[in-house]
């Protein structure tokens, strides 16, 4: 089944006029991606090496990993989470979405769970900022059912807010593209399963996750990438120590004017999502070759 | 009957033609917060249009903080070197280490002494910028303060300096909040008032001369700071202080007086709550209306901040509507005001109290050890 990420391999056209054409099609397109995201990203890269005299230096690095080791550690620790618990919640909803028998719960969660698809991240920031404070709305809410003291109510604008903020928004997003992936499968491995006595867990486990690992995969790491880019959750949550690299970039830059350091940290940050990146790549070549 | 109508195209074609010929736009782009460009918006650019016909005010804002200069720079310093003629910027708003740079890069004009209201500024930040020469370039277009808010119910008696500070932090664990040095002015402001009480050198920070071996005592006071941090809440933002204030969450925090006063006069904010300005003091700043070099509307931008800044506008727009301390003496303001719209301003911090411990931000190289300092020793 051909689906969008297949849509960018195709077979070259025969002939060389087509060629031709197809170039000058694609050339608008591939200009507009060179000037304003390619030239930008090499000045980038050269600025984070350049000395303010204009030689060779790394000591923006030095400075970068003097200050901002902890923050580096803390945003591949925040977004490893957050992946791992998004891939949780998006099995757990996609698997309840393809083998649940209430039919009027699947439709009620389907209906449900894609609204944080349509919020963006700096009012997600906000909605957590009260809901989450010490005297917001969930303690209320927990003080109130009798679950906790209201002396032990604390703020969870830390860490922890920010992977609740990231899970709440990039979830919804994983779970689309798993619960695709489940609903194409062919019923009847499901169907034979059951009918051996297999329940419903072991089923999504041992049949059904092992067909779509690679749509989740491709998910999470689309996450993965998405989650260290994002400024305003951390800005809005905790911005203080230690925080996301985004914040210190953003830091760098409008306290210091320092765009070598803030140039450098973004070099650090475009490393580990370098590492997302080859596995995506890894994958999408293995799935052309397969099709 | 012909020549009639000839007329008639005639009379509606000047009818037409004349407001778009004598329509100029006056371009306004101010750093600062959301309620700057609202200023100029609602308040002072109509008034200006209704006295100046055919003249259209235009405010854009670039943001809060010293990147909202930092972008004003940016844009200016661009068409600097790109040798256009006419710069698209007739007057900006912008904060004391943007305009410092500014001057220096030669992107500003010198106008003060060209209007009438440019006599009737007292105060050394209309000459002064964290330690540059800005004497002419600038007209501070209001003040504002940082200072403690508190809760009087939970707090009987403020701090009344940071000695007394750090005592109460620690028989009152958790009570006090502040933004550190990355989530607004207000926090990086107590953070200064911190270093100028803790490290003996308060004077030589606001002063200079600028000493780079001073940077040893400067982080043995942050050393404490760090300590004190142990006992204090962090809040997400200037406005995440008010937040957690209201919320009952914190006692006591740093916040910038003007912000706590809107959000009072709006409702937002528990009416209890109250200021107190500690010894030796919190920094404050003022906002400068500044021209552009190549300002195309150089002359209309003039009359603009003459207006901006004629008694009657400062203390009608600044001082009653925005809650902000006047930018010329207070003594032109104070009489063209109701006492008791004025008292307002000055009920929980007198103007003595403001003068003696309203404190300027330390010279922009100390700004830096310092905030930098804050990352190497509290951060780490």
């Amino acid at each position: 089944m051909a689906t969008l990420a297949d849509g960018a391999i195709v077979s070259a056209p025969p002939g060389g006029r087509g060629r031709w054409a197809a170039i000058a099609l694609v050339a608008p397109a591939l200009l507009v991606v060179g000037v304003f995201f390619v030239v930008p990203l090499l000045l980038s890269a050269v600025g984070a090496f350049r000395a303010p005299g204009g030689g060779f230096t790394l000591a923006h690095f030095d400075k970068s990993l003097e200050l901002y080791t902890k923050d580096l550690i803390f945003t591949v620790a925040i977004v490893a989470l957050s992946t791992l618990l998004i891939a949780l919640v998006a099995i757990l909803i996609a698997g309840y979405l393809t083998l649940g028998e209430n039919a009027r719960a699947v439709a009620i969660l389907r209906w449900l769970y894609r609204w944080p698809l349509f919020i963006p991240f700096v009012v997600a920031g906000q909605i957590m900022r009260t809901f989450l404070a010490k005297n917001g709305m969930l303690n209320h809410v927990l003080i109130g059912a009798g679950l906790i003291e209201p002396i032990s109510a604390e703020s969870m604008l830390d860490w922890r807010g920010i992977v609740i903020a990231f899970v709440w928004k990039q979830a919804p997003f994983v779970t689309l593209l798993l619960a695709g992936a489940m609903a194409s499968l062919e019923r009847q491995h499901i169907e034979a399963a059951r009918n051996l006595g297999a329940p419903r867990w072991r089923v999504l486990i041992d049949i059904v996750l092992p067909q779509v690992r690679g749509t989740l995969l491709v998910g999470l790491v689309l996450s993965f990438v998405t989650m260290l880019s994002v400024l305003s959750v951390p800005l809005m949550i905790n911005p203080n120590s230690p925080t996301m690299i985004t914040v210190d970039v953003a830091y760098r830059i409008n306290t210091f004017a320092d765009y070598a350091v803030a140039n450098a940290l973004c070099l650090l940050s475009l490393l580990l999502a370098a590492f997302g990146a080859a596995f995506y790549l890894r994958h999408a070549v293995q799935r052309a070759e397969d099709t | 009957m012909k020549f009639r109508m000839l007329l008639s195209v005639a009379a509606l074609g000047v009818v037409t033609a004349a407001p778009a010929a004598a329509q100029t736009t006056l371009n306004v782009v101010s750093a600062g917060d959301q309620n700057m460009v609202d200023y100029v918006n609602n308040y002072l650019g109509p008034k200006f249009e209704q006295m100046n016909p055919g003249v259209k005010v235009r405010a854009v804002g670039t943001g809060p903080g010293d990147s909202g200069s930092q972008k004003i720079y940016e844009k200016l310093s661009a068409q600097q070197k790109a040798g256009s003629a006419t710069w698209d910027v007739d007057v900006a708003v912008v904060h004391q280490r943007g305009a410092a740079t500014m001057v220096d890069e030669k992107l500003l004009m010198p106008y003060r002494n060209d209007i009438a209201a440019g006599k009737l500024v007292s105060r050394d930040t209309a000459k002064n910028a964290l330690g540059a020469n800005v004497d002419g370039y600038v007209l501070p277009m209001f003040h504002s303060q940082i200072a403690f808010a508190y809760n009087p119910d939970l707090v009987k008696t403020p701090p009344k300096s940071f000695t007394e500070l750090n005592d109460w932090v620690k028989k009152n664990p958790k009570q006090f909040g502040y933004n550190g040095v990355k989530g607004g002015m207000s926090g990086v402001g107590f953070v200064m008032g911190w270093v100028a009480a803790n490290s003996g050198m308060g004077e030589k920070l606001e002063k200079g001369p600028y000493d780079p071996n001073a940077k040893a005592t400067i982080e043995k006071s942050l050393a404490g700071l760090k300590d004190f941090n142990q006992y204090v809440v962090m809040t997400p933002g200037n406005a995440g202080t008010l937040d957690m204030l209201n919320r009952g969450e914190i006692a006591m925090g740093p916040v910038w007086v003007d912000m706590f006063y809107t959000w009072m006069a709006d409702g937002k904010m528990n009416p209890k709550v109250k200021l107190a300005l500690p010894s030796p003091g919190l920094p404050g700043q003022p906002m400068y209306y500044v021209i552009p070099a190549k300002a195309a509307n150089a002359a209309l931008a003039k009359k603009f901040i003459d207006f901006a800044e004629s008694p009657e506008v400062q203390a009608d727009g600044i001082v009653k509507q925005f809650n902000w301390y006047p930018g010329i003496d207070p003594q032109y303001v104070q009489s063209k005001m109701e006492p008791a719209a004025w008292n307002k301003l000055f009920t929980d911090i007198s103007p003595a109290d403001l003068s003696k411990n309203g404190r300027p931000f330390p010279l922009s190289q100390y700004f830096t050890d310092i905030v930098e300092g804050y990352e190497r020793v509290v951060l780490k």
